[in-house]
């Protein structure tokens, strides 16, 4: 196959940011005494006690703790004899530990020799720079400085992109004040950088908090939105640019915070990867859950990317609220958002679709979708279900379908490119499975859900002609008890969890290479519905099974899939595609659709104004005056 | 570039004949390409990519940025060192052939396709965004937007070409159609819509009236009246993308047009028949680009991401031509450099 070019402007993820550890010493011939085991290190050492940690005083030492065990962790890595071991984030790791100084300016003096481009090289260089400001040569620190004006950097064209290209411009611009164009990739002088940098972020910081984020809920994306923000509000001298960082950041991490289930960030997410949309636990965002709020372990080598994070992470607190937000799981909860999709160059009559996100979370599971259609074209994941594990290592802890899209179109709709190049693009580069039938990753012009709490309908309205022409259902391996029941309905028990999930066509079942099942079902007009429970209100599974065989149930798929259902909560719903959902008689009104509703996090949209809540705790961002307002309601 | 004039006058006077047969180009090929594989954002390509100039060895040489997201290339008529390029970061401008740039327009500005000078008024530049149309009448130092009587949605602008014969007349390929302003963007009305994206629109080099534009699914169109209405153009496949379209500057009646699916096409009567030109270019076509050299009339086809092809015939024998695993996204003659 002829090898294709086109400009995948995607993040690298996590191959960009593999750790790469030092060969091993050779061993010595005579034998040493014993040493005491070093510890291992979080990702690899049992699951952290999700016991919540009340003092405050512990958590953040808890906190530094963790940030400390990263730096250490990368630092002994760095061995200057293995330069590939000596990358930007091991020199950020020790100059945020303040050690080797003079061998941190010795690489970056290497480093800098070869400027990479794009806003994954800028924002590691933006960590030295200001991490050495007080400990790198003056040779080290001018070749950082050369660096800028020497390699024209790649601005990209995701929201994730241009966060991190714009932050470290910024930033750069801001260290080396009044020079001129000339000394600059861009060509513009450090107070046109400055400018044009602080325009553009301000812009983003007011569309997401005013018509929501686009990336939103990023399993691995998460770290590109963090990292520029923790270094904007720790090294922005502007107390404005600075304050808005420090306000970006509680907005990030609330949001993951009402979104993870023991940690675990769960669908839906604007974008994930393959790894991760099955086994959530695997990116990025695992990291944050464990170093801000404890919970789970961090995944695999803290992610790479972390280790930067950690750099500066002493430099954050995170608010109490959010904390209590993050490992509180007692009750109950809806929490209703608004985002946006990518930006929408063709095909569209909007820049920028809404999108209804809704997610219902629960002590042992936990329910999460948007209303269907394209969010992102490649790595969108529009719905699940996602049980409670003690350790989610390893473990694919989901169930979901979906139909599987490889276009032209949709491709076209949301990249500057030509219709031919792209798909073969995708294949041979970062997105392997795009063009695969049998891939979990992705989401649908020709998908419709609707989400009443742990009920969730996906309705497949799939044109003839279409590349893949049939739906795929994930079934763990990590399911139990798994049931085809003569009502059609199959029945599982995952954790503490009954799932049920009905298909609304003909299916096989097919296996997938790590054990797992894939439901296929080749039918252009379908659907599923999955209701799931706790297993506590049940006397087994086949009481579930019995009580949803009950429920009333009636479908059809022509001329178009439709469902009239009661749920399990006793609401009657009625869903087609294509036509507003009706709950108990009301139709749901999408247009009074808050930026955030919830018990935790709420906005109205267009505010630019974020109220995150847990019991008495209460806080405010508001963009609209730069002010962050903590409360503490009484207990009367 | 004084070396290749030395050169060519040492050829001469070594051997007589050859000058006869190697005179002086008056242009210079310039090409917008990006080496390798698919570049990925974060990743450290080892290819040069960005503008590459064809010395007089054929051999084509690196100059100005490397830069793996150029794309439309124009230059200053009156000054070959000012170049503005197209580019993932926007317009990028340099005053000096290449040794400092300028990003010159800002983050509003994102993902230009192509860009333009003005013949009739230099330093007026205009760009085709994804998200509209700008112009610059400062030599791209500040840009507004020009969208009026664009559609609010469906303005996506792939190619725009400006009439070299009467000021203000600018046409410009967009998602729904071929728009034409007469009063310098100040505003735009339609003059052909379309089903998807038109890929390319081209002035006739003989016939100012004269002009053609590929398209993503309505074929190659034409229109014999400055622009004014088009037609379809008989003989063209239309149910896949053809890129874009060629005239030769020596010859009226030969047009080339490229295609990933059709690969190349040629007319030798002025358009009223077409032949399919693919012997001798790799299987599968995946032609990204064409043009035609106005000095010698050699054919060029953008085999994407094999190699550059040339032909002496128009088609007729085609032979790798350098830039290997390139994707080529214009072809620029530009006056020479001497």
């Amino acid at each position: 196959m002829k090898a294709t070019a086109l400009f995948l402007f995607l993040a690298v993820g996590l191959s960009a940011a593999t750790i790469v550890e030092p060969p091993a010493p050779v061993r010595a011939s005579v034998a040493a005494p014993a040493a005491r085991p070093a510890p291992l290190p979080a990702f690899s050492a049992p699951v952290p006690p999700r016991t919540i940690v009340q003092d405050a005083d512990t958590r953040r030492a808890a906190y530094l703790a963790r940030v400390g065990e990263v730096l250490a962790w990368k630092a002994k890595l760095a061995d200057i004899r293995f330069p590939v071991t000596f990358d930007a984030s091991a020199v950020c790791a020790k100059l945020a530990r303040r050690e080797d100084p003079a061998v941190c300016s010795r690489r970056v003096i290497e480093l800098m020799k070869n400027p990479g481009t794009g806003p994954f090289w800028m924002f590691p260089a933006v960590g030295m720079a200001y991490l050495g400001r007080d400990q790198l040569s003056p040779e080290a620190k001018a070749a950082i400085r050369a660096a800028w004006g020497s390699v024209m950097q790649v601005r990209g064209d995701t929201e994730n992109h241009w966060a991190m290209y714009y932050t470290s411009l910024y930033l750069m611009a801001q260290l080396y004040p009044n020079e001129p164009g000339s000394s600059w990739y861009t060509g513009k002088s450090s107070e046109e950088n400055l400018a044009e940098a602080r325009d553009y972020l301000v812009h983003w910081m007011d569309i997401t908090t005013t018509i929501g984020q686009g990336e939103f809920n990023p399993t691995g994306y998460i770290t590109e939105y963090a990292i520029p923000m923790l270094f904007l509000s720790t090294w922005a001298r502007d107390p404005a640019m600075r304050i808005r960082g420090r306000m970006t950041l509680d907005w990030l991490f609330a949001d993951l915070a009402a979104n993870t289930l023991n940690g675990e960030l769960r669908g839906s997410n604007a974008r994930t990867v393959d790894a991760s949309v099955v086994e959530h636990w695997r990116d990025h965002a695992s990291f944050y859950s464990w170093l801000l709020f404890g919970n789970i372990p961090p995944n695999p080598s803290f992610g790479g990317f972390g280790v930067y994070f950690a750099s500066a992470a002493a430099n954050y607190e995170l608010p109490e609220v959010i904390y209590r937000i993050a490992v509180d799981r007692d009750g109950d909860y809806v929490q209703r958002d608004l985002k946006r999709t990518r930006r929408r160059w063709r095909h569209s009559d909007v820049l920028a679709a809404p999108i209804y996100k809704t997610s219902y979370m629960r002590r042992n599971y936990a329910v999460g979708s948007y209303q269907g259609g394209v969010a992102d074209p490649i790595q969108t994941h529009t719905w699940d279900v996602t049980w409670a594990v003690p350790d989610p290592r390893g473990v694919t802890n989901t169930m979901f379908s979906m139909h599987p899209v490889s276009s032209p179109y949709d491709l076209q709709t949301y990249f500057a490119e030509s219709p031919d190049s792209m798909i073969p693009a995708m294949v041979a580069e970062r997105k392997p499975t795009y063009d695969l039938p049998d891939k979990f990753l992705g989401s649908s012009r020709f998908e419709r859900v609707f989400q009443d709490r742990d009920t969730v309908i996906a309705l497949y309205d799939i044109p003839p002609g279409t590349r893949f022409p049939h739906i795929n259902g994930f079934f763990s391996k990590f399911l139990s008890g798994v049931t085809q029941d003569k009502s059609g309905w199959i029945f599982a028990r995952g954790g503490n969890a009954y799932l049920a999930y009905r298909p609304l066509a003909a299916y096989e079942w097919r296996p997938t290479p790590k054990g797992d099942r894939r439901l296929y079902s080749p039918h252009l007009k379908n659907g599923t519905i999955v209701q799931a429970a706790d297993a506590g209100e049940f006397a087994d599974l086949a009481a579930f099974g019995r009580a949803i065989a009950a429920l009333r149930l009636a479908y059809s798929l022509e001329p178009v899939p439709t469902v009239s259902m009661r749920t399990l909560r006793g609401r009657d719903v009625v869903f087609t595609y294509g036509r507003t959902p009706v709950v108990d008689g009301v139709p749901v009104d999408y247009s009074k659709w808050k930026l955030y509703e919830g018990p935790y996090l709420n906005a109205e949209k267009g505010s630019r104004r974020l109220t995150i809540t847990h019991g008495s705790l209460r806080r405010v961002l508001d963009f609209n005056t730069l002010t962050i307002s903590d409360s503490v309601t009484s207990g009367r | 570039m004084a070396p290749p004039v030395r050169f060519l006058l040492a050829l001469a006077a070594a051997f007589p004949a050859a000058l006869a047969n190697a005179a002086i180009p008056a242009h210079d090929m310039v090409v917008s390409v990006l080496a390798g594989p698919a570049f990925v954002v974060g990743t450290k390509s080892a290819f040069e990519s960005g503008l590459f100039r064809r010395g007089p060895d054929g051999s084509f040489h690196h100059f100005g940025l490397d830069f793996p997201g150029t794309f439309g290339i124009s230059v200053d008529p009156r000054d070959s060192r000012v170049f503005y390029v197209a580019s993932l970061n926007g317009c990028l401008i340099t005053r000096d052939g290449g040794l400092t740039w300028r990003i010159g327009t800002s983050w509003d500005m994102t993902e230009p396709q192509d860009v333009r000078v003005d013949p009739n008024s230099p330093d007026t530049v205009y760009i085709a965004l994804p998200d509209g149309v700008a112009q610059s009448k400062d030599r791209g130092v500040t840009w507004t937007r020009r969208e009026r009587g664009l559609p609010e949605r469906g303005k996506y602008t792939q190619a725009i070409e400006i009439d070299r014969n009467r000021a203000g007349r600018v046409l410009a390929g967009c998602e729904t159609g071929i728009y034409l302003t007469e009063n310098a963007g100040r505003s735009w009305r339609r003059v052909l819509p379309t089903s998807e994206t038109v890929t390319d629109i081209e002035q006739s080099p003989h016939d100012p009236r004269r002009w053609m534009a590929a398209t993503q699914a309505d074929g190659l169109v034409q229109s014999r009246d400055g622009g004014l209405t088009w037609r379809p153009v008989a003989g063209v496949p239309s149910a896949k993308c053809l890129y874009n379209v060629a005239f030769d500057p020596t010859n009226p009646r030969r047009i080339a047009v490229g295609s990933w699916t059709y690969g190349v096409l040629t007319t030798e009567d002025g358009g009223a028949t077409w032949a399919d030109r693919n012997a001798g270019l790799p299987a599968g076509h995946c032609v990204y680009r064409v043009g035609v050299d106005p000095d010698s009339g050699r054919l060029y086809a953008g085999v994407h991401q094999v190699s550059l092809y040339q032909s002496g015939d128009f088609g007729r024998t085609w032979t790798p031509d350098g830039l290997p695993q390139s994707r080529i996204y214009r072809f620029n003659f530009v006056p020479a450099a001497r």
